[in-house]
């Protein structure tokens, strides 16, 4: 390798670097309004304190898949629609955000497909509502795995569209003239019961308690106007609260802007601390290390097929740079969690997915430091991007960051338990797309490279060895946390059933080699099966009808799932099959 | 004759010892057992997982498995003894040699854990206590099996309590009560029924006292499941003295006390979830649900009781809260459930003699890996060092 050429691919590290910096700089206004501003303003929902952007973006994706959408020929962000939301539901109203996939709703609600896909405003939904309720109250009590499609869809449309009615519920009841106007009318006689369906309708609280009172003392609107007819005095964010809605909707941004900076001072003075951890995480919401990362490794895993055919020398290490600058992006996303939320990384199955990744990534950029052959860089490329990829998909149901139950509230247990198990998962995926590796390479290679065979056999060898450690220590540690809180080391639960298997596999593996019942090739196809059960106890046992909540997950997670074993069914067959299985025809029986 | 017997013997010895230390039966076994418990997960949908493990890994043949062509399989219990026996030869086997220590403390502990598991299985009891606020409970319960109790109540400060366990009334014989001068007879025994108002013109009931009379009893299917119980049911006729007090239902579905009287002393028949009666007292002195601001999700559970031990003359307040259990008296108390508006709290209750095989499994293997790898980088260490001295 040339100076120049180290020099180029350490470059292109460096610039995916700062093209992932980039994202997390601030975005302009939208339309004269600081609305980036408003979305770093502190909130409490769901149990945590956090900032307005995380609710918008959150949201969207819940109602609409995604973090924004087009409308009127440009582009709406989180923050911007929320504010919409809050403000000028007249306006989001008319917004097409409700995706409908299911023939049948869509039919219930009486519209065609519309060229526009199957995208709804809440204006087009109005006329529906009570169908809609009806029909989604009837299939509520019916248990999740046993709806039929239709019911799941209209219980999915349902949440969502009462997730966006309480919205524009939250600081101003839709339809009245705004939040000036109920402070003018308090003590009027039907005010207390306005502000009674402020409180019940909430979505969140966005008054913060004065003086260091405990996240129970924030409060929403409704709370805070009845507090003030019940005789307290006036909280003092309501004011400059009033003062933005009016200039929102009066579409005045200097004002807007100008009250800002009086909200910002009351939350500051109100709760020291809250605005600061709030736009950090916003930085952190802009930055999307993760969506950033899977990115740079789609680059890396592309650069690198492409050094097999054109200039290897320089595309190869350019490769390894971008997966090392797609690594540190990935490593600074997982630590801003662990910061934010004040917990060890994994702490539910969207943070599991992401996790193993990290770890698949890790592994793979120390094996390429020993064996320098690109396979490392390869596989961890590959590894790191499914893997996000699958969070990006878990990550659509809402807060990732959400409030741990009751019994998952140790962070001595999740961090030792939670994070040994993960880094076990990490090792049989990354031990599976080795053998995959080899498999593809075995038939692609166009001469027969033992020494590149060898290393391949070898990685995975060592691997495995590293998973089992890492599967059983972790199994046996969730035992003892088990029989710390309910009593018993082994239960049979599903989930623990689902760690066994990872443990037992990767012990037979070890066994067959150990008696030299399978060689290289054995090795490699049961290293490839490693990667269905894993993900079976990963994510298959959660279908089973325990623990998990949403529809959406559900179906789509099952067929992926089915289809992800199909595919290694499949390569464990290219992999069985001898090298010169295309070229050696069968010796025919006439 | 005797000399070519005894080598034959010998042989199948010696072939039964390379078979049982042999990696072939490790690698059946464990693949034998990663089935077994892909069949237990997937059965506890429909039988819940107690009846799931009951019937998959802790018997010895699974006669009936639906998922295989309905072939009797292995169970849990010869896989994992035949597994810990091959264990023990493999590990008597391994050379007892330094460069073999870690893997020996590997499978050493692996033997512990095993061991830890039968133990469980056999021995670990799972019972439990719910109290409401105020109350004081002296007593554990089970959460499937029944009993029915003759409860002398005569004393209104002292109940004297003779219980007779489900599986004796499903013998359907008589049963004296010792202690008493009454003896039961069981006319009829329903593991699971279904109770209903007795529909006029409907065949009258076996029962002649109590409420039974006005209730039709249909035998219903035993049911396994975590979530469902079993309104397990009986008729009995007690005697006492010679002389009949009628035939009576007794039932969980039913609350309603039902008591007759022999000679001054007062006893009340009732169907309950089979308790043991402890020589200490829990009393619930505040339960706790706290849960996130604005949210339902909880944050933590906790139950405050004063222990009362009259033997030890203790009295004490126990905090019980999630992983936090307390262990007393070999059982060991945790926060499992709430109910009631969060007055009533439920303490799940084990007593496992073997709690503590695990731990020590644990360390053994930990132990025993990290020496093996130690050895094993020593090697490479030194071999890479030959490679550049030589």
């Amino acid at each position: 390798m040339t100076f120049v050429q180290k020099y180029l691919a350490w470059g292109a590290g460096a610039l995916a670097l700062i093209i992932a910096l980039v994202f997390a700089l601030p975005t302009g206004k939208a339309r004269g309004f600081d609305v980036s501003g408003f979305g770093t303003l502190p909130i409490l929902e769901g149990g945590r304190v956090k900032p307005l952007d995380s609710l918008a973006r959150n949201s969207l994706l819940v109602i609409h898949s995604r973090q924004g959408f087009r409308h009127d020929n440009r582009v709406v962000g989180p923050d911007e629609w929320i504010l919409d939301v809050l403000f000028r539901p007249q306006v989001a109203d008319q917004q097409p955000i409700f995706v409908i996939d299911d023939p049948d709703v869509i039919g219930l609600i009486g519209a065609k497909q519309t060229k526009n896909r199957n995208y709804f405003s809440f204006a087009d939904l109005s006329s529906h509502l009570e169908e809609i309720q009806k029909q989604a109250t009837n299939a509520q009590p019916i248990p999740a795995q046993k709806r039929t499609r239709f019911q799941s869809a209209i219980v999915n449309l349902f949440d969502r569209v009462y997730l966006y009615y309480k919205l524009r519920n939250t600081l101003q009841l839709a339809g009245s003239p705004g939040l000036g106007w109920e402070l003018q009318s308090l003590g009027s006689p039907d005010a207390p019961l306005r502000h009674q369906d402020l409180m019940q309708l909430a979505q969140f609280r966005m008054l913060p308690p004065p003086g260091g009172a405990g996240p129970d003392g924030w409060q929403n609107v409704g709370q805070a106007l009845s507090a003030s007819q019940a005789g307290a005095p006036l909280h003092p964010g309501l004011i400059p609260l009033a003062k933005l809605n009016a200039a929102y909707v009066a579409n005045d941004a200097a004002t807007f802007n100008q009250t800002l900076r009086d909200m910002n001072a009351v939350v500051s003075q109100l709760t020291p601390g809250a605005l600061a951890h709030a736009s950090n995480e916003v930085v952190f919401n802009r930055a999307q290390p993760f969506f950033v990362g899977l990115s740079i490794y789609f680059v890396a895993f592309l650069t690198l097929c492409i050094s097999w055919i054109y200039k290897p020398d320089l595309l190869r290490p350019t490769a390894y740079a971008l997966l090392f600058s797609g690594a540190i992006v990935h490593t600074l996303g997982l630590a801003a969690r662990i910061i934010l939320q004040g917990r060890p990384p994994v702490t539910n199955l969207y943070s599991s997915a992401i996790f193993v990744g990290w770890g698949a990534v890790i592994l793979g950029l120390i094996i390429e430091r020993m064996y320098r052959k690109g396979f490392g860089t390869a596989v961890a490329a590959a590894a790191g991007f499914a893997s996000l990829i699958v969070a990006q998909n878990l990550g659509t149901e809402g807060d990732t960051m959400e409030m741990m139950r009751a019994v998952l509230d140790s962070n001595f247990w999740l961090a030792t338990h939670v994070v040994t198990i993960t880094i076990g998962y990490a090792g049989t995926f990354l031990a599976g797309s080795i053998a995959i590796a080899y498999a593809l390479r075995k038939h692609i290679a166009a001469k027969p490279d033992a020494e590149a065979e060898k290393a391949l056999v070898d990685m995975a060898y060592g691997i495995i060895c590293f998973s089992l450690f890492f599967s059983f220590v972790g199994t046996v540690l969730g035992g003892i946390w088990a029989d710390q809180s309910w009593g018993r080391f082994w239960g049979w639960d599903p989930k623990e059933n689902g760690a066994l298997l990872i443990v037992l596999w990767n012990a037979i593996i070890l066994h067959t080699r150990l008696g030299g019942y399978v060689r290289d090739r054995g090795l490699m196809v049961m290293a490839i099966f490693g990667n269905i059960i894993t993900a079976l106890s990963w994510f298959g046992v959660n279908m089973l009808g325990v623990g998990l909540h949403s529809y959406g997950f559900m179906d789509k997670a099952f067929a992926a799932l089915t289809l992800f074993c199909l595919s290694q069914l499949l390569l464990m067959g290219i992999c069985y099959a001898p090298a010169r299985f295309w070229t050696q025809r069968p010796p025919s029986k006439a | 004759m005797t000399k070519p017997s005894a080598s034959r013997t010998k042989t199948l010895a010696f072939g039964a010892w390379s078979v049982l230390k042999s990696f072939q039966l490790t690698i059946v076994l464990l693949a034998l057992l990663m089935c077994l418990v892909v069949f237990c997960t997937l059965a506890q949908v429909e039988m819940g997982t107690q009846g799931a493990v009951n019937a998959y890994m802790r018997s010895f043949v699974v006669w009936n498995q639906p998922l295989l062509l309905r072939l009797p399989f292995p169970g849990g219990a010869l896989v994992g003894l035949l597994l810990t026996l091959n264990l023990i030869a493999k590990t008597i086997d391994i050379k007892l040699s330094w460069q073999k220590a870690g893997m020996w403390l590997v499978h050493v502990g692996l033997v512990v854990l095993f061991a830890g598991e039968f133990v469980a299985g056999m021995m670990q009891v799972d019972t439990n206590m719910s109290i409401e606020v105020g109350q004081t409970v002296n007593y554990v319960q089970s959460y499937k099996e029944m009993e029915l109790a003759v409860i002398d109540v005569t004393d209104p400060v002292w109940d004297e309590v003779y219980s007779v366990p489900d599986t004796m009334l499903s013998k359907g014989r008589d049963i004296a009560i010792p202690g008493t001068p009454v003896t039961l007879k069981v006319k009829r025994f329903f593991r699971n029924a279904q109770l209903s108002n007795l529909m006029p013109g409907a065949p009258p009931s076996v029962a002649t006292m109590g409420v039974g009379p006005g209730v039709s009893v249909v035998e219903a299917p035993v049911v396994s499941a975590d979530n469902e119980m079993n309104q397990t049911s009986a008729f009995v006729e007690p005697v006492a003295g010679g002389r009949s007090y009628g035939v009576w239902l007794a039932s969980v579905a039913i609350g309603a006390p039902q008591s007759f009287t022999h000679e001054g002393h007062t006893y009340a028949l009732v169907m309950r979830l089979r308790r043991q009666y402890l020589p200490y007292a829990f009393t619930l002195k505040q339960f706790r649900h706290d849960v996130y601001p604005g949210t339902d999700i909880p944050k933590n559970f906790s139950s405050l009781v004063q222990v009362v031990n009259p033997s030890q003359k203790e009295s004490r307040e126990v905090l019980i809260y999630m992983n936090q259990p307390l262990r007393y008296e070999g059982k060991t108390f945790y926060q499992a459930s709430f109910g009631k508006n969060d007055t009533l709290s439920v303490l799940s209750v084990v007593e496992n003699p073997g709690w503590l095989l695990p731990y020590v499994s644990c360390v053994l293997v930990s132990l025993g890996l990290l020496v093996h790898f130690a050895i094993v980088l020593r090697r490479s260490l030194k071999r890479r060092q030959d490679k550049k001295e030589g």
